[in-house]
């Protein structure tokens, strides 16, 4: 059996330090991460939250590694009911200069087999990093309708 | 066992049509996919297409589903001969309107398990599509340095 992951490549026209800064400041992720902030001091142990515009934390964990602007990861699970049985995953960014773009590489890892949280976290991330990718090279990010990624079905 | 494949999904501003024109067209396709111009009679089920470079076939194969502006489909049969042992494998292009944009969904299949094939697409696909998005997106597409360039060529030889 493979292992339950989820990885993902994408190459940027940006600079690493601009991607890190699109990938730890609050009012950035806004933009492109269906309105969600990113809450953390962005050290080693200090707590991750993801914040909704109303104020609420849809998902939760820590800091792992933070080395700026090369390696990011941390841990998260959604704190919804529908994922109380699933532990915190690991997702890690890589961050590589190709030239003048950059390469991203996120592995999401350590999901419990048969995890909802696994298809649900595949079904976002694309999105998610494809409206990052728009937003650094175009200045706009993409309107994915939400319900568009079908998290329920 | 699963059997293996790739399966790589992207969003992108666009029309379903001009997406599709990008996937068919050689002109464009040259442009972002790091010069290699896709050739064919036309685009439809049963005919064949080749993918080359300079003049040099580099993978070529045949159309197996055509369904402008939703869905293609092709094999996949890289022209190297160390490749030329493997299984021909099969790619599927499936575009659905989400809203303003395109989804994009490429899925490679039918590839020899711990291929040479595999290895390559595996990172040849998020480089291609990168540079797809960037060009509808901003009107160029991504400039790769010549490491990376030598490193899919390799890919595509």
């Amino acid at each position: 059996m493979p292992k339950p992951e989820f990885v993902y490549t994408t190459y940027i026209e940006t600079t690493p330090e601009k991607l890190w800064h699109a990938l730890t400041d609050g009012d950035f992720t806004e933009r492109y991460w269906f309105g969600a902030r990113l809450r953390s001091e962005w050290k080693v142990g200090s707590s991750f939250e993801m914040v909704r515009s109303d104020g609420t934390v849809s998902d939760a964990g820590k800091v792992v590694e933070c080395d700026p602007p090369r390696r990011l990861a941390y841990t998260f699970v959604n704190q919804s009911d529908k994922y109380r049985n699933e532990f915190p995953a690991l997702a890690t960014f890589v961050l590589e200069p190709h030239g003048k773009l950059v390469k991203l590489t996120l592995t999401h890892e350590g999901f419990v087999e048969g995890s909802k949280f696994l298809e649900g976290i595949s079904k976002g991330w694309p999105a998610i990093l494809s409206s990052l990718k728009s937003l650094l090279e175009t200045g706009q990010p993409l309107e994915i309708p939400y319900a568009a990624l079908k998290l329920d079905s | 066992m699963s059997k293996p494949e790739f399966v790589y999904t992207t969003y992108i501003e666009t029309s379903a049509e001009k997406l599709w024109q990008a996937l068919t067209e050689g002109d464009f396709t040259e442009r972002y996919w790091f010069g290699h111009r896709v050739i064919t009679s036309d685009w439809r089920a049963g005919s064949t297409y080749r993918f080359a470079k300079q003049g040099t076939p580099t993978i070529e194969g045949e159309v197996l589903i055509s369904d402008p502006p939703r869905r293609l489909a092709y094999t996949w049969d890289p022209c190297s001969t160390e490749a030329k042992r493997e299984r021909t494998s099969r790619v599927t292009f499936d575009l659905e309107p989400r809203g303003k944009v395109i989804k994009l969904t490429v899925t490679h299949d039918e590839l020899d398990e711990g291929g040479k094939t595999f290895r390559d697409i595996s990172g040849g696909w998020p480089m291609v599509i990168a540079s797809l998005k960037s060009i509808l997106e901003t009107g160029h597409e991504l400039t790769f340095d010549a490491p990376s360039v030598a490193q899919k060529e390799k890919t595509d030889a």
